[in-house]
C-alpha cells in the first residue's frame, strides 16, 4: 500500500489481555484472561482522524492505553511514524510526538498544580529548555485553546469542566505532537461546551497538522468528527472504513443496530422507537464462541457460533467481519 | 387533555458554603395525563431540582420560597408535612434515578426489593397509613428482622401470590428470564437490567406519575434505546404520565410529547416536541440545537454557543441568557422576560416575542 508511509500510526493484531482470578494463591490454576483487546488492526493516516466507536466494555480505552504503552500490550505490533515501538521504547522520544487527552479533566489535572505548571510539565520533561522559553510556550498553548493569559496562575478547581478540558488539550499540544489520542474528550461535558471543544480540536488539527485517534461512544460525534471509523465490539473491530461509507451504509449487523440506536434530534424521525436490538455487550471473560455478536444478531446461523468471521474488504477501503454480510446490503 | 400535576411559581434556593444558589426561579409547568414530558437543559440548570421538588426529596439546605405550589389531584403537595407527603411518594408519584446501582440495596435480592414496593402499595390500597406499613412488611416477611441478615431470604418465605406479582412486574419491563431474576442480587445484573428493575419497582406501586432523572445516561446506546422504547410504551400500558429529565436533546426529541427547556433555573421554552424542534423560538434552544453534531464535518459547521453558564449565586439582572445571546437588546439587560405564549401551546421566555 502506497499510503503506508503516510500513516502516523499503524497497529497490527494488537492484543491486551488482563489476568484475573486465581485469588491470592500464586499457584492457583483458576487463572483466566479478560481479552479486552483481541487482535485489532487499525491505521491513523497523517493529519486525519480515526474514530474508535463502541459501547462500554468494547475495549476502546484499553486499545488507547496499549497504543500509548500506558499498559504494555500482550501481543501485536505498533508502528508509529514508520518505526515499530516496543515495550522498551524511550518515553521521552515517544511521548513528545504522541500525547493523550482523557475523559475526565478532574482526574487528569493535578488539583495542586497551577494551570501553567500542568502545561509546562511535558515541556520540562520531554523538550527541555530554560524556564522563560517554557513559560512562553505555555502562554502560547493557552492562547491556542482560547483561554486568557490570567488563567495561567489559576488552579483547576476554579475552572469549569470545559475550561479544564481546554487546559488538558493545551498540555497535549504543548510539545507539538504528531498524534493526539483523545479518549472521550467531550463525554463529561454539556452539549454547548462539547460543541466548543470539538470545534477547537478541528481548528487545532489544521493549524498543527495533528492526527487524532478519537475514542467515543457517541455515534453522532464520531460521524461528524472523523475521517475513518472503526467500530469495536467485545474487543474486536467488526467494521472499519471511511466514515462516510460506514455511517451511510453500515454493513455489520452490530453497526446497523448501533447507528439506529443513536437518537436523531428530530421528532419526525423516531428511529429510536423502532430499534430491534436485544441484550447487552457480553462479558470479556467468557465471550460467546465464534462471532461474539451472534447471541444478539438477527441473522445468526450455525456457523456464527462456530467460527469467528475475519475482517474482509467488501468495498474499497470498507472492511466488515461478518459471515452473512450480504444480508445487510 | 386532563392535567395531572402543575407546578406554580416554585422557587428553590440551596444554601452552600459558597453562598446561596437559586436553583429554581419561579418555575411553572404542568403535566397532563398519559403524556411523556421531557425537561432538558445543561448541568446546573435546575432540571433535577424540578424532579426532587415534585417528589418532595429536596436535600437539606434547600429552602422553598413562599408562594410556590405543587398541585396534584387538588392538593398542594408543598404545603403538606413530611408524614402526609410520604403517602404520595411511591404510589402516586414514583421516581427512578440515574445510577441504578446506588439506588438498589446491594444486600437484598432484587425480588425482595420489588416485593417491598408491592407490599407498600397493597397496604395503602387497604387504607392503612404510613405507620401500619411497617407492620404489614413484618407480617409478610415472617419473623425476619434487620438484625438477623442471614434470614433475609425471600425464597423460602415469599408467598406464591407475591412471587407471581413480582414476576408480573418483571414481565412488564420485558426482563429476560423473569422467573430467575428475582433470586439475584443487584451486582449480578447488567446496567440495563438494573435500570429495568428500578422501573419495575416504581411501576409496582402503580404510580400516576413516574419521574425519571437521566435514566439512560449511564447506559450504552443500544441499551438506552431499549429502555427508552420500554418507557414510551408504558404510558399507554400502565396509564401513567412520565416526567423524563435528560441533558440530551436528541433523546427528548425521540420520546417526548412535550419538551421543557431550562436554563439557569428558568424555564425558557415549553412546547410540543414537534413545535420545539420544528421551530425553536428561544435563542438558547436554537443554540443548543446548533450544537448537536449532525452529518459529516465537510458538510455542516458546528455553531457552539459562546461563553459559559452564569453563576447562579449572582445571575445577570435581566434575562439570564443575555451574556451569550446573539440577539440581546437593551431591555434584556434590565428586565427579566416573562413566559409568553406567542404561538398556541408554545411558551417562551424572551423579549423577542413581546414584553
Amino acid at each position: 500500500m502506497a499510503s503506508e508511509e503516510q500513516d502516523v500510526l499503524r497497529v497490527e493484531d494488537l492484543r491486551k489481555y488482563f489476568v484475573i482470578g486465581g485469588g491470592l494463591n500464586p499457584f492457583s490454576k483458576k487463572e483466566k484472561f479478560l481479552r479486552a483487546v483481541d487482535g485489532v488492526s487499525i491505521r491513523v493516516p497523517a493529519r486525519k482522524t480515526t474514530a474508535i466507536v463502541g459501547e462500554s466494555g468494547s475495549g476502546k480505552t484499553t486499545l488507547a492505553r496499549a497504543v500509548t504503552l500506558l499498559d504494555a500490550p500482550t501481543g501485536g505490533r505498533i508502528f508509529f511514524l514508520g518505526k515499530e515501538i516496543r515495550k522498551t521504547a524511550k518515553p521521552k522520544e515517544l511521548y513528545r510526538n504522541m500525547q493523550m487527552v482523557f475523559q475526565d479533566p478532574d482526574s487528569s489535572l493535578d488539583p495542586r498544580s497551577k494551570v501553567k505548571d500542568s502545561i509546562a510539565e511535558p515541556l520540562h520533561g520531554l523538550v527541555g529548555g530554560d524556564r522563560k522559553g517554557i513559560y512562553k510556550n505555555v502562554l502560547k498553548s493557552l492562547e491556542e485553546v482560547g483561554l486568557p493569559e490570567e488563567y495561567a496562575d489559576r488552579y483547576p478547581t476554579s475552572l469549569s469542566g470545559g475550561e479544564k478540558q481546554r487546559v488538558a488539550i493545551a498540555r497535549a499540544i504543548a510539545t507539538y505532537p504528531k498524534l493526539v489520542i483523545l479518549d472521550e474528550p467531550t463525554s463529561a461535558l454539556d452539549a454547548s461546551v462539547q460543541a466548543q471543544i470539538l470545534k477547537l480540536l478541528l481548528d487545532l488539527q489544521t493549524q498543527y497538522s495533528l492526527s487524532y485517534m478519537f475514542i467515543t461512544h457517541n455515534i453522532a460525534v464520531a460521524t461528524y468528527f472523523s475521517d475513518t471509523i472503526a467500530v469495536m465490539y467485545a474487543g474486536n473491530v467488526v467494521e472499519y472504513g471511511q466514515t462516510r461509507s460506514v455511517m451511510t451504509k453500515p454493513r455489520h449487523p452490530y453497526t446497523v443496530a448501533l447507528v439506529s440506536s443513536a437518537p436523531l434530534p428530530n421528532p419526525k424521525v423516531r428511529n429510536l422507537l423502532n430499534v430491534e436490538i436485544v441484550g447487552e455487550v457480553p462479558s470479556a471473560i467468557d465471550p460467546p464462541s465464534g462471532c461474539k455478536f451472534h447471541p444478539r444478531c438477527p441473522y445468526a446461523e450455525k456457523i456464527c457460533s462456530e467460527t469467528s468471521p475475519p475482517l474482509e474488504e467488501i468495498a474499497p477501503g470498507h472492511f466488515v467481519a461478518c459471515h452473512f454480510v450480504e444480508k445487510t446490503a | 387533555m386532563v392535567e395531572l400535576l402543575s407546578v406554580k411559581g416554585f422557587t428553590v434556593t440551596y444554601k452552600t458554603q459558597w453562598g446561596n444558589v437559586r436553583a429554581l426561579d419561579e418555575v411553572s409547568l404542568s403535566i397532563e395525563k398519559n403524556t411523556l414530558v421531557c425537561v432538558v437543559g445543561e448541568s446546573g440548570c435546575g432540571k433535577s431540582t424540578v424532579a426532587l421538588s415534585i417528589i418532595g426529596l429536596l436535600p437539606q439546605g434547600a429552602s422553598v420560597a413562599n408562594g410556590g405550589e405543587i398541585n396534584y389531584k387538588g392538593v398542594n403537595l408543598s404545603s403538606l408535612d413530611e408524614n402526609r407527603r410520604r403517602e404520595y411518594r411511591g404510589t402516586e408519584i414514583a421516581m427512578i434515578f440515574q445510577e441504578p446501582l446506588t439506588s438498589l440495596n446491594p444486600v437484598y435480592r432484587v425480588g425482595d426489593q420489588i416485593a417491598e414496593a408491592i407490599l407498600i402499595r397493597v397496604a395503602r390500597e387497604k387504607g392503612k397509613g404510613a405507620e401500619l406499613q411497617t407492620e404489614v412488611m413484618k407480617n409478610a416477611y415472617d419473623s425476619r428482622s434487620i438484625r438477623r441478615p442471614s434470614r433475609l431470604r425471600i425464597r423460602s418465605t415469599m408467598p406464591p401470590e407475591l412471587k407471581a406479582e413480582v414476576v408480573q412486574a418483571l414481565k412488564l419491563v420485558r426482563m429476560p428470564d423473569p422467573e430467575q431474576v428475582p433470586e439475584r442480587y443487584p451486582f449480578e445484573l447488567s446496567g440495563g437490567m438494573r435500570q429495568r428493575i428500578m422501573i419495575a419497582m416504581a411501576l409496582a406501586e402503580k404510580p400516576a406519575l413516574l419521574i425519571a432523572d437521566e435514566p439512560t445516561t449511564a447506559l450504552d446506546v443500544t441499551t438506552q434505546a431499549q429502555v427508552l422504547k420500554l418507557m414510551r410504551g408504558l404510558i399507554s400500558e400502565v396509564d401513567a404520565s412520565i416526567l423524563l429529565i435528560t441533558h440530551d436533546l436528541a433523546v427528548a426529541s425521540q420520546v417526548a410529547d412535550r419538551v421543557i427547556v431550562m436554563y439557569a433555573g428558568d424555564i425558557v421554552e415549553d412546547a410540543s416536541a414537534l413545535d420545539l424542534f420544528g421551530e425553536p423560538l428561544h435563542p438558547y434552544t436554537q443554540g443548543l440545537l446548533a450544537c448537536i453534531p449532525s452529518g459529516f464535518k465537510d458538510e455542516s459547521q458546528l455553531k457552539p454557543i459562546p461563553g459559559r453558564l452564569p453563576d447562579n449565586r449572582n445571575p445577570p439582572q435581566g434575562c439570564k441568557f443575555v451574556t451569550r445571546c446573539p440577539f440581546a437588546m437593551e431591555i434584556c439587560h434590565k428586565k427579566r422576560p416573562k413566559l409568553l405564549e406567542p404561538r398556541p401551546n408554545h411558551r417562551v421566555e424572551c423579549f423577542l416575542y413581546g414584553e
